[in-house]
């Protein structure tokens, strides 16, 4: 049976990643990889679990549904995607791409359209729009896998002819700089 | 996963503090160039270098867009020029740095080290042939750089070359009147002259070095400097013990940036990689100045009473900063205060702070010696020479390099102002005082190296 991928959504609060874990662990099923993020008020989380031979995903979305109605939580249970269904190519170099600029509607939208369009895949996004006109209160960081194959200076002037437009002043660098820089 | 902070932080040191690496320099041996046919020689120094340098620029570019840190110069650095031209005269030497000039403008680059000769123990005739071609050689080209080690802690100080290199720094500046006295700023006379160092003027291949081999210069004094400012706005008590550990933090940033992009400069040239110079190297622009580092730290001025002990302190928290970060460090690695390149060094000259004697103190615990130091044009070469004696005596005495840049400005006395544009900038000449030094210098011969035990 393939892993299970297991989403989970609602308003953050103590307990949450105990009570779908028990759930893991009372139906055996092995934790494979856990990512949670919180966004202001709201919690989400990820689980890839490999489930024990003959275990129902219904089953197990039901279990974790009860276990954590109190909550007001989402859960969502899927099959883990194949490697053959994975689109983006594997194997390019790890960049950051990095916007700041005063707030207005489609900024994401404006940048995201020219990364889809190269094919470039968004690994770890981090924004934050907190309004106005003062930059630093308005970040985007993308932390994406540029294909190998890719023409870095044609992905740099597109994104910074859409950075012109959108009026922000946008860096992107490998990401290896910031790790050389900032860790032992 | 990166976190925001360290993005942030390394984006502001980029775009609000001038980091950057300073210089990538290839350096290129000669030494398989040597014939007795000059014109010989010329091709094959010709073919060596673009052969190699051919696509140095377009590389460093290529690597500086990959990280977003621009690599500000890009440099080449040869064999000393009197050895491998050892056998040919004054007027072909000429001829050889008309040669490198071409040949630097050819592969995009603004400066080319080496035309230098290595006399500390004694001057051979290639060494008296390039130092009489040093004042033709640097009027009459914009990008060879030419330097003299004229002392060491093992062989003394050789003071027939320190004299011969005082009458060469008064011709040198009368061959370049007209642009102020310029050609000197492209000589530099040196005690214990590193093999590998990355900056001009003082950039040559040392006989040890590899065929070819990639020296990058770090520099970061806005980084340092906004580090200091930053960290003393959260708190006002810092002790120097404290701020001498956010010195140390950002050289350590500072040099991982250098070492990171020399290295992959290294790679794609094919050569290996060398040092990194862990040096604090400013220029003419406000926010990029050791200068400014003395007022963060509490200041006045560099040159006021304090600033050795400051300076000392920089210096060693650079150094301990930068070692940490990089496996093979080389060059100068220490804080440059050339006078006339920071513009906080050369107001502070221009408003009496700053002496040659204070200069010289300063230089005691620190990289270089007296740098870019404009004095005026009467000075004679005498004086000069005892000038350069006295900075070497510190170089060889304290086991360190000392160098001298000294420009006396053709026409101009103290107080008026010399302008050497670009990187070079401008600076206050500063008085010298005359007072008959002309009896010592003339007596030649070579100082003793100094004991190496009884150290105090």
């Amino acid at each position: 049976m393939s892993d299970l991928v297991i989403s989970v959504f609602g308003t953050d609060r103590p307990g949450i990643v105990a009570s779908v874990s028990k759930v893991f662990f009372d139906s055996g099923c092995d934790v494979r990889d856990v990512s949670q993020t919180t966004l202001q008020t709201e919690f989400a989380g990820i689980f890839v679990v490999t489930p024990p031979a003959g275990l129902d995903p219904a089953d197990i979305e039901e279990r974790i549904k009860k276990e954590i109605v109190s909550f007001g939580l989402d859960v969502f249970v899927k099959p883990m995607g194949q490697l053959e269904e994975v689109t983006h190519p594997k194997g390019g170099e790890p960049f950051v791409i990095t916007a700041m600029g005063p707030d207005r509607l489609g900024l994401v939208a404006g940048l995201t359209q020219i990364i889809a369009g190269f094919g470039v895949n968004i690994v770890n996004l981090k924004a934050i729009f907190r309004g106005g006109n003062d930059p630093r209160r308005n970040i985007m960081i993308y932390e994406v896998d540029i294909p190998c194959n890719l023409d870095l200076t044609d992905f740099r002037d597109a994104l910074a002819r859409r950075a012109v437009e959108l009026k922000l002043d946008l860096s992107i660098q490998h990401r290896d700089i910031f790790e050389e820089i900032n860790r032992i | 996963m990166l976190t925001e902070r360290e993005i942030l932080s390394t984006l502001e040191m980029l775009k609000s503090e001038h980091l950057d690496v300073r210089t990538v320099t290839l350096g290129v041996s000669l030494l398989d160039c040597s014939s007795h046919d000059a014109d010989v020689f010329r091709g094959r120094v010709r073919t060596k270098i673009l052969t190699l340098a051919g696509g140095l620029v377009k590389v460093c570019n290529e690597v500086g867009d990959k990280y977003g840190i621009p690599v500000v110069n890009k440099r080449i650095s040869v064999s000393p020029v009197a050895v491998i031209g050892a056998g040919f005269s004054s007027k072909e030497l000429v001829k050889t740095a008309r040669l490198m000039d071409e040949v630097a403008a050819d592969a995009g680059i603004d400066f080319i080290g080496g035309f230098s000769a290595l006399v500390e123990k004694g001057l051979a005739r290639g060494d008296l042939a390039l130092i009489e071609a040093i004042p033709e050689a640097l009027s009459e080209t914009k990008r060879v750089c030419a330097s003299v080690n004229v002392a060491s802690t093992r062989a003394g100080i050789n003071m027939d070359a320190v004299y011969l290199m005082g009458k060469t720094i008064r011709s040198a500046a009368l061959a370049s009147a007209s642009s102020d006295g310029l050609a000197c700023a492209k000589l530099c006379v040196f005690a214990n002259i590193p093999q590998d160092i990355p900056f001009m003027a003082g950039a040559y291949l040392g006989i040890g070095e590899p065929d070819a081999v990639i020296n990058v210069g770090v520099s970061g004094p806005g980084v340092v400097k906004k580090a200091i400012d930053r960290a003393r706005a959260v708190s006002n008590d810092l002790h120097l013990g404290r701020l001498s550990e956010i010195i140390k933090r950002t050289a350590y940033k500072v040099t991982r940036v250098g070492e990171l992009i020399g290295r992959e400069v290294a790679a794609r040239l094919g050569v290996p990689f060398g040092v990194v110079d862990l040096s604090l190297a400013p220029t003419p622009n406000v926010g990029d100045s050791v200068g400014e580092i003395f007022q963060s730290l509490g200041l006045g001025s560099i040159g006021v009473p304090g600033s050795t002990a400051l300076l000392a302190m920089l210096n060693d928290a650079v150094k301990k900063g930068g070692a940490f970060a990089s496996s093979y460090v080389g060059g100068l690695s220490g804080a440059f205060i050339p006078v006339s390149e920071d513009l906080n060094i050369a107001e502070a000259a221009e408003k009496g702070f700053l002496s040659i004697e204070k200069l010289e103190a300063l230089t005691s615990v620190c990289s270089v010696g007296l740098d870019m130091v404009a004095i005026p044009g009467d000075t004679s070469a005498e004086t000069i020479s005892a000038i350069i004696a006295d900075e070497m005596a510190i170089g060889v005495v304290n086991k360190k390099t000392t160098a001298t840049r000294l420009i006396p400005v053709p026409g101009k006395k103290a107080g008026e102002k010399a302008f050497f544009g670009g990187l070079l900038g401008e600076a206050t000449i500063i008085g010298v005082r005359d007072g008959q030094s002309s009896d010592f210098v003339r007596m030649g011969g070579r100082i003793p190296a100094p004991i190496q035990s009884l150290v105090n």
